[in-house]
C-alpha cells in the first residue's frame, strides 16, 4: 500500500512548519520528504522524485526563487506541480506569475496556512 | 536795478535775498516775502530760522571770506511755522573796484526731494530688515559663486564668510558642486531649486531646500544670484521615521505570519494527538506552541524597545553575574534544541558602568541568534554555544560563539542593518540592529567573525566607563 502513496516534498527553513505540514500531509494519506533550503530541495527531488512540492520562497542559502526557476527550466522536473507557501505579501504572486522565463506556479498560498485549503489544493494537483 | 531785471528778480521761483556783511537782509524777492514776511532789515538767521545768533556754518559768510560761490542744505521755517528743506546757493556781488559789498543768496525748496529720499531710505531699511530676518539662509552670490552678502540666519549658522565661495562655506569642499542651482540660474535666468545636505559651523548636518533667483542690474544683465535655503531637516527626519515604521510593520507582519503558522502547526499536532490519543504528538505539538509563543514574546519586546527611545539608566553592573543571569535565561531554549551552552567566564572580570536592562537585551539577542543558527543547521550532529567574558583594565569583552550555519559575506555585512534578516519568515531584522545600538550607546562595538557552515563568533567590546577617559582634562567648548 505504501508504494501507492504520493510523495510531497516540503521545502521550508522553519522546522515547525516542516513538522506541521508533514504531519498534516501524512494524516491526509501522503508520504513526505523535507528540505530546509533550495540546495537540499534539489537533491531531494532527484532522490525521491516527488509528485508535488510545497515551497517557501524566503529561505537562507539558496533562495526558493532560484530552486523554483531550476525546477521549471528542467525538462525532467518541469511537470512537478509546485505550491508556493509564503509569508511574503501577495505582490509576489503577481511578480512570479509575470516572469517571462518561467511559468506561473501551479498553486500559491499565503501563511498562515488554511489546512483545508492546502489539502484540497494538494489533492487537486498531485 | 534796472526795471526788467528787477521784475525777473522778483519773479524767480526761489527764495532770493541780498545780504550785507552783517547777514542783514537788504533786499529780497516776492516769493521770499510771501513765505517769510518782509525782512525789514532783520538778519538772515532771524527770518529763515527764527534764531537769535548766526548759524555755525554759513555759506554767505564763506562767500564773503573767499569770494567763491557756496552751497549748503538747510532746514528753514516759514512765517506760518512750516518746516522746509532748502538748498542754498550763494554768489558774491562786487562793486566797481571788485570788492565784495554783498552776497546774493538763492534758496530752492527741496522738501519733496528730501521726503522722497527719506521714503527711499526707509523702504531700503525695511527691505534690509526683511532680508536679515527671513527665517532661512540667504546669500547673494556673484558669477564666481563668491558670497557677497548674507542675512543674519546665514551668518549665525555658517559664519561671516563674505568673499568665500558658496561650496566652501556650505559644504566645506574645494570644488563646485556638480549640480548647482545658482550656476543654472546664471545660465538661464530662471528660478531653480535643489535639495542639499550642508554643514553648519557648529558641525551640524542639515537637509536644505535651496531656491536660486536672478538679480538683474539696470541693463537687465544677471549681476548676482540670490540663493535661499530652508532647513527641512525635521521634515526629512519625520519622513525617515515614517519609512522605518512602514518597514517595521511589513517586517513584523511577515514574521508574525511565520509564527502563526508555527502556532497553527502546534495546535494541529495537539488536537490530532488528542484525537488519536498519541502522547508523543501532543508533546511535540505543545512544544511548538510554547516555542512560537516565546518567539512572539521576543518579537514584541524588540518592537517595544525599538519603538520607545528610553534614557539609559546607568549603574555599576557586575559583568560575571550578568553573563550568568543571561545564560540562565537562554539555557532552557538551548537544551530544547539540543544545543550545549558552555561558559568561559573570567570570574574576576569585575564591574562596568552600564544600563543593565539594555545589556541583558543585547546579550540575549546575540545568544538567541546563535542558538537559532545551531537549530536550523542540519549538517552537524550536535551543536554548542560558548559564552565568554574577559576583563581588561579599561574594557570588557563578551564573546558568543556558535557552530551553527554561519553567515555568508552579504549576511555578515548587513547583519546589523535594520529590518535585514536571513531567517526567512522568522526574523524581523530587529534583534541585531537593537544589540548594535545598545553597544554603541555604551561606547562599545560588536564585531562578527563568521563563515558559512562553520559558525559565528560575536565579539562585544564595552568600555568600563561610559565617559571618555580624557573628558575631565578637556576644557568645555
Amino acid at each position: 500500500m505504501a508504494a501507492d502513496k504520493k510523495t510531497i516534498l516540503i521545502v521550508d527553513d522553519e522546522p515547525d512548519v516542516l513538522t506541521y505540514l508533514s504531519t498534516l500531509f501524512e494524516d491526509g494519506g501522503y508520504a513526505t520528504v523535507q528540505a530546509q533550503d533550495g540546495n537540499e530541495a534539489l537533491s531531494k527531488v532527484k532522490e525521491k522524485a516527488p509528485d508535488l512540492v510545497t515551497l517557501d520562497i524566503t529561505m537562507p542559502n539558496k533562495s526558493g526563487v532560484k530552486f523554483y526557476r531550476e525546477m521549471k527550466e528542467s525538462a525532467e522536473w518541469r511537470k512537478v506541480p509546485i505550491i508556493i507557501v509564503t509569508g511574503v505579501s501577495g505582490d509576489f504572486k503577481t511578480f512570479i506569475s509575470t516572469r517571462k522565463q518561467v511559468p506561473p506556479p501551479e498553486g500559491y498560498l499565503s501563511k498562515p496556512i488554511d489546512k483545508t485549503e492546502i489539502l484540497n489544493l494538494v489533492k487537486k494537483l498531485a | 536795478m534796472d526795471l526788467p531785471y528787477r521784475r525777473y528778480f522778483e519773479e524767480i521761483p526761489c527764495y532770493v535775498t541780498v545780504q550785507d556783511r552783517g547777514f542783514r537782509v537788504v533786499d529780497s524777492n516776492r516769493r521770499f516775502r510771501e513765505d517769510f514776511g518782509d525782512p525789514e532789515g532783520r538778519f538772515c538767521y532771524q527770518v529763515y530760522k527764527h534764531r537769535h545768533e548766526r548759524c555755525e556754518i554759513c555759506p554767505v559768510d564763506q562767500t564773503f571770506q573767499d569770494g567763491q560761490g557756496h552751497q549748503n542744505e538747510e532746514q528753514v521755517c516759514t512765517l506760518d511755522g512750516r518746516e522746509m528743506s532748502v538748498m542754498v546757493y550763494t554768489s558774491p556781488i562786487r562793486d566797481e573796484t571788485g570788492a565784495i559789498t554783498s552776497v546774493l543768496e538763492i534758496s530752492a525748496d527741496i522738501s519733496d526731494v528730501k521726503r522722497l529720499q527719506r521714503q527711499l531710505k526707509e523702504s531700503q531699511r525695511r527691505y534690509r530688515l526683511l532680508f536679515e530676518e527671513v527665517p532661512c539662509f540667504i546669500s547673494i552670490q556673484d558669477p564666481e559663486l563668491r558670497i557677497v552678502d548674507t542675512n543674519r540666519s546665514f551668518k549665525e549658522n555658517f559664519g561671516g564668510f563674505q568673499g568665500s565661495k558658496c561650496y566652501e562655506v556650505y559644504k566645506h569642499r574645494d570644488e563646485e558642486c556638480v549640480e548647482c542651482a545658482v550656476r543654472r540660474t546664471f545660465k538661464d535666468g530662471k528660478i531653480h531649486h535643489s535639495e542639499e545636505v550642508v554643514t553648519s559651523i557648529q558641525g551640524k548636518q542639515m537637509n536644505t531646500l535651496v531656491f536660486s533667483a536672478p538679480i538683474h542690474d539696470s541693463d537687465g544683465e544677471i549681476q548676482y544670484v540670490m540663493e535661499m535655503s530652508t532647513n527641512i531637516t525635521p521634515i526629512r527626519e519625520l519622513q525617515s521615521q515614517l519609512e522605518s515604521i512602514g518597514l517595521l510593520i511589513s517586517s513584523v507582519s511577515h514574521s508574525i505570519k511565520g509564527l502563526l503558522t508555527g502556532l497553527d502547526g502546534g495546535m494541529y499536532l495537539v488536537n490530532t494527538g488528542l484525537q488519536k490519543n498519541n502522547q508523543q504528538r501532543i508533546t511535540q505539538g505543545w512544544e511548538m506552541v510554547q516555542r512560537n509563543i516565546e518567539r512572539i514574546r521576543g518579537t514584541v519586546m524588540n518592537i517595544l524597545y525599538y519603538a520607545k527611545k528610553r534614557e539609559p539608566s546607568w549603574e555599576a553592573v557586575a559583568a560575571p553575574a550578568l553573563v550568568e543571569e543571561v545564560c540562565g535565561l537562554i539555557e532552557p531554549k538551548a537544551r530544547e534544541y539540543g544545543v550545549a551552552l558552555r561558559r568561559d567566564v573570567d570570574g574576576g572580570a569585575g564591574e562596568f558602568e552600564a544600563d543593565a536592562k539594555a545589556m541583558r537585551s543585547l546579550l540575549i539577542n546575540l545568544l538567541e541568534n546563535s542558538v537559532d543558527a545551531c537549530r536550523v543547521d542540519t549538517k552537524k550532529p550536535s551543536h554548542a554555544v560558548t559564552v565568554g567574558l574577559k576583563g581588561f583594565p579599561d574594557h570588557l569583552v563578551f564573546e558568543i560563539a556558535d557552530d551553527g550555519i554561519g553567515m555568508d559575506r552579504r549576511t555578515r555585512e548587513k547583519a546589523f542593518s535594520l529590518f535585514f534578516s536571513s531567517k526567512g519568515s522568522e526574523g524581523t531584522g530587529l534583534g541585531l540592529f537593537i544589540a548594535n545600538g545598545i553597544a554603541q550607546a555604551h561606547r562599545g562595538q560588536i564585531g562578527i567573525e563568521s563563515e558559512l557552515d562553520k559558525g559565528t563568533r560575536f565579539v562585544v567590546k564595552i568600555p568600563r566607563s561610559r565617559k571618555e577617559p580624557d573628558q575631565g582634562g578637556k576644557p568645555e567648548p
